[in-house]
């Protein structure tokens, strides 16, 4: 089934008719980027103002709660914003302004992208190894069981754990490191050389399995036919990797690394608990640094003006998501292969 | 045909890599699932037995890791000392309420969307999508100044409306996809034997129930979890779980034992809920753009 | 170019026994067809030999070497695949190209070697096209250059032409049968369309669940069928089937119906009586083997007509014959209506008496 976006399951199986499967199959086919499977005739003036009706309850709850958010954020970022009852002053700019020779602002960027690097250098290397062993292995629905347990806990409780197994008194990972000779007297959260790798392992903790998922999904479609004209070819199990299964599982990947790529811009419940940006900032990324900014200083306009240069580089990554998602490879189901 | 079915042939080098494969797996599950096994055990330790660790290097030592009688006390502790039950209150009702009503209106939103073509509807639907991937942090700052205005900082209700601000986009999105595949003839066939436009639509429902439901969960599932809203717009009357958990950890004079308690107490249920609906967690946690 | 020798080759599948003990042997230069519906083990015999399963139990040799353990890579084969199996990501050239490159071919080579194989094909202008920008008979060619490029010593065809239309499969049957006898190479094909084996095989193998039933020239496989179940395999429209009984009537044995009684032939008698038959046998003749003239009387089997099909440049008459109903192939200038008496000609000469239990045929 070639659905463009969202949804699927084997569930929704049934109900999918066969002509209605060839009918995106043929959208797929031509190339069209079609972003909804639509039937034409529906499109008559009577019955489109009902449509429209079911649709206006979430339209409006979601402009509340995001588009007009976002014109505060704007204005906000455009004013003195005072915690207390006095009205918002406008600055000229200055929260923008200061951006330019904001330090922190500055390495904030840098910081994350360091921590999105090292997050998904480990992870895609982890995940699609794994993926690789896993699939069609004897044990691989228990296997991907276990593996999904790190993703079901809550990223705070999980930060939590770690900081226990990190502790430089009484954790278990401390003593382990240190037994083994890695780690020297240091605690690895303390130094600021390495508590960003501190956190980075935690991340891999949690989410390489997600990618793992993705990557495992990926494989089960590439088509066996190709990989078994290859090996008449001539090729090995090595070379049939590289020529024919990394390139049919490649839409997957981006996929995995954007969508983990935006997660890290997302969340940082992690490095709240763990660090809280420290030691000496060595782990205060863009958002916690804006989440100190706006909830520990109460800078509200000053993290407004932050909050938006995150907010406009999360779009674009966005747009090259659903652009990705789109893509007829990664729609169609193992069978269709 | 799945390509993990394609031959392969035996070698003294294939035999290596099964056995490197073999040790691999080994070591990433026990990495996998250490950390989990560590929060369980350590919930029922008391607490100089929660700090007793070998000296460096002593391997020998890792037995102590076991040596503890086990105590139910830290969960006793938790809702009779610290209030869990109003925590795990709050966090069922904020996050089945916002799961509720994103899960409604989304159902309703998502039909439309997939029945009828309109000039923007692609902007339309970037918009949706691009509120669900937003960084929570940058959200959250203007969400607060607004929600402070309105009265709704610390109130349940605030907690959902802000749940709703992840949850709504994402159960349009997934439910978009689930009606797009209903071929609209069984609407039709509806239609024709007289039904009403909206009798058409819940006819369909059952076919669709088994997404709805499952994205249900992982609405919940995403509230449950999330911290920076609940730490912020929750603060002081509606604390939830995680938020509970993290304020257990004080300067000094730590409780683990009750800290790893609340870790399970978070996490039991939402592992039992992501087993529950195993199949769809791909499509969920990748908004669909990879399907199982 | 090697014979093939397949030796009680086994195929299971957890406890499904796919292949049954199969034996055949492939001259060199053979164009060999296996042929059966789906399921039939056929598909299995062709991935066994090209590397891509085990062997259960039994050897496969080309020539004189056991291919067993070999890697497919190892075996010097081509194949082609039912669904193409073009890889997308890559140019047609470069599909082509592919076996070559990766045995290491100098570029110069490639070239001519690409070169000529296209022009066989007539391929020549799509080299730069991706497959999604081909129609299928341009990929099902792309495929079989795939395969001649390298010359190999052995043609796989997994049902290569099944998904094109009608038309251009017909044009390709003549084509791959040209171009087989033109390169020489020993060549097997697998198919479920008994057209396709019949118009170019040199020898047939028919596999019905798993097991060889009839391994012969098509024209064996299509006068001589070993049993029923070949017999009813093979031929378009299919062959009649109507349960006899054998009775001796004035010393001719009679095949007899309670609608009918016809003698067999002298040499048929002459099986028969030396078979230590049995009674119950089931007849089969085939539709083109049925005379049919229209009105009542004489001695011929009298019938009544269902239904008339004509199809151009011949006419199908579904005759009635008591409960029993014969498919009769005639021609086109046929008057019978509708409803109307007939009388049926059997040509006994080339009809067949099978036994019921076992099937295999009496002659």
């Amino acid at each position: 089934m070639a659905v463009t976006t969202a949804g699927g399951g084997r569930g929704i199986g049934g109900g999918a008719s066969a002509a209605a499967g060839k009918q995106h199959l043929l959208e797929m086919r031509e190339g069209a980027r079609v972003i909804s499977h639509t039937p034409a005739r529906l499109n008559t003036a009577p019955s489109r103002a009902y449509y429209f009706y079911l649709m206006l309850p979430a339209i409006i709850v979601l402009a509340c709660i995001t588009l007009y958010p976002f014109f505060w954020l704007v204005w906000m970022s455009l004013h003195d914003v005072d915690v207390g009852a006095a009205a918002d002053k406008w600055n000229d700019f200055a929260n923008w302004i200061r951006l330019g020779r904001d330090r922190k602002f500055q390495d904030g960027w840098w910081l994350l992208l360091q921590y999105s690097a090292m997050c998904m250098v480990l992870q895609i290397g982890l995940g699609v190894l794994l993926a690789v062993i896993l699939n069609g292995s004897r044990h691989e629905k228990l296997l991907v069981t276990i593996f999904l347990m790190p993703m079901m806990m809550a990223p705070v409780v999980a930060g939590l754990v770690w900081y226990y197994l990190y502790n430089s008194t009484f954790g278990w990972y401390h003593w382990l490191m240190q037994s083994a000779g890695i780690l020297g007297e240091r605690s690895i959260l303390g130094d600021p050389s390495t508590a960003m790798l501190g956190i980075v392992i935690v991340d891999t903790w949690q989410w390489t399995p997600l990618i793992t998922l993705i990557v495992l999904a990926g494989l089960k479609r590439v088509p066996r036919d190709q990989l078994e004209a290859n090996m008449v070819d001539g090729a090995g199990e090595i070379r049939n990797f590289f020529q024919i299964t990394l390139p049919n599982i490649y839409p997957f990947l981006l996929i995995a690394i954007l969508l983990r790529f935006m997660d890290n811009f997302r969340f940082i419940d992690h490095i709240l608990v763990l660090t809280g940006g420290g030691p000496a900032d060595s782990t205060k990324i863009l958002p916690t640094y804006l989440f100190d900014v706006s909830f520990q200083f109460f800078k509200l306009g000053r993290g407004a003006a932050i909050a938006l240069t995150l907010l406009a580089v999360t779009i674009v990554l966005g747009l090259i998501l659903v652009r990705v998602f789109q893509s007829p490879t990664a729609q169609t189901r193992p069978e269709d292969s | 045909m799945a390509s993990s079915d394609v031959v392969r042939y035996r070698s003294p080098l294939r035999s290596l890599v099964n056995v490197l494969v073999a040790i691999f797996l080994v070591i990433y599950v026990v990495w996998t699932v250490l950390p989990l096994f560590v929060m369980f055990v350590s919930s029922f330790k008391d607490l100089l037995e929660a700090f007793k660790l070998p000296t460096v290097g002593d391997w020998s030592g890792i037995t102590l890791f076991f040596d503890f009688t086990p105590t139910v006390k830290h969960y006793q502790s938790l809702f009779l000392d610290h209030n869990f039950s109003v925590y795990l209150f709050n966090s069922i009702v904020a996050s089945a309420g916002s799961a509720l009503i994103s899960v409604v209106l989304g159902a309703m939103c998502a039909y439309s969307l997939s029945r009828i073509n309109f000039r923007g509807k692609q902007d339309l639907f970037f918009w949706i999508i691009s509120t669900r991937m937003a960084p929570v942090v940058a959200v959250m700052v203007p969400l607060y100044a607004i929600f402070r205005g309105a009265g709704l900082v610390g109130t349940i209700p605030g907690l959902i409306l802000a749940y709703t601000t992840f949850n709504l986009p994402f159960a349009i999105w997934m439910l978009k996809g689930f009606f797009d595949n209903v071929p609209y003839a069984i609407e039709e066939a509806q239609m024709c034997d007289g039904a009403t436009r909206f009798r058409a639509f819940l006819s369909i429902l059952p076919l669709v129930a088994p997404g709805v439901g499952a994205f249900l969960v992982l609405c919940i599932l995403f509230a449950w979890n999330d911290f920076l809203f609940a730490s912020i717009i929750g603060s002081g009357g509606a604390k939830t779980l995680p938020v509970a958990t993290k304020e257990l950890v004080q300067p000094q004079n730590i409780q683990w034992g009750s800290i790893m308690a609340a870790g399970v107490v978070t996490t039991l249920p939402m592992m039992f809920l992501g087993l529950l609906i195993r199949r769809y967690l791909v499509a969920g946690l990748t908004m669909g753009a990879v399907k199982e | 170019m090697a014979s093939v020798t397949i030796d009680h080759v086994w195929k299971y599948y957890g406890k499904t026994e796919a292949v049954k003990d199969l034996n055949l042997k492939c001259a060199d230069g053979e164009f060999l067809s296996v042929l059966g519906p789906s399921g039939c083990g056929k598909s299995s015999t062709l991935r066994m030999l090209a590397g891509l399963e085990h062997i259960s139990a039994g050897d496969i040799r080309f020539g004189e070497r056991r291919i067993n353990d070999l890697p497919p890579k190892d075996r010097d084969i081509a194949m082609v695949f039912e669904n193409y199996a073009l890889y997308p990501h890559k140019t047609v050239r470069e599909n082509i190209a592919n076996s070559l490159m990766l045995r290491g071919a100098s570029r110069a080579t490639i070239e001519q070697k690409v070169k000529k194989a296209t022009e066989l094909l007539q391929i020549g202008h799509l080299l730069q096209r991706k497959p999604q920008e081909l129609s299928g008979g341009q990929k099902q060619r792309v495929a079989i250059g795939r395969a001649i490029v390298r010359e190999p010593q052995l043609f796989l065809f997994d049902e290569p032409i099944a998904h094109l239309d009608a038309k251009l499969r017909a044009h390709m049957r003549g084509e791959l049968k040209i171009m087989q006898r033109e390169l020489g190479t020993t060549m097997i094909y697998v198919t479920h369309d008994q057209l396709e084996a019949l118009s170019m095989a040199d020898r047939i193998a028919v596999m019905h669940e798993g097991v060889l039933q009839q391994f012969g020239t098509p024209q064996e496989i299509y006068d001589h069928p070993v049993n029923e179940w070949v017999a009813g395999f093979v031929g378009e429209p299919p062959m009649n089937f109507v349960d006899c009984l054998i009775e001796d009537r004035g010393g001719v044995l009679h095949a007899v119906h309670p609608s009918f009684a016809v003698p067999v032939t002298g040499s048929q008698e002459a099986i028969l009586r030396d078979s230590a038959h049995r009674a119950e046998v089931r007849m089969g003749i085939r539709p083109d083997q049925i005379g049919i003239v229209t009105g009542d009387g004489g001695d011929a089997v009298a019938a009544q007509i269902l239904l008339t099909e004509p199809l151009g440049g011949d006419m199908l008459v579904d005759a009635a014959v008591g409960q029993e109903k014969f498919l009769v192939k005639t021609k086109p200038d046929f008057q019978g209506r509708r409803g109307d008496a007939c009388r049926l000609a059997f040509d006994t000469g080339r009809w067949h008496l099978f036994d019921r239990d076992t099937g295999l045929a009496y002659f």
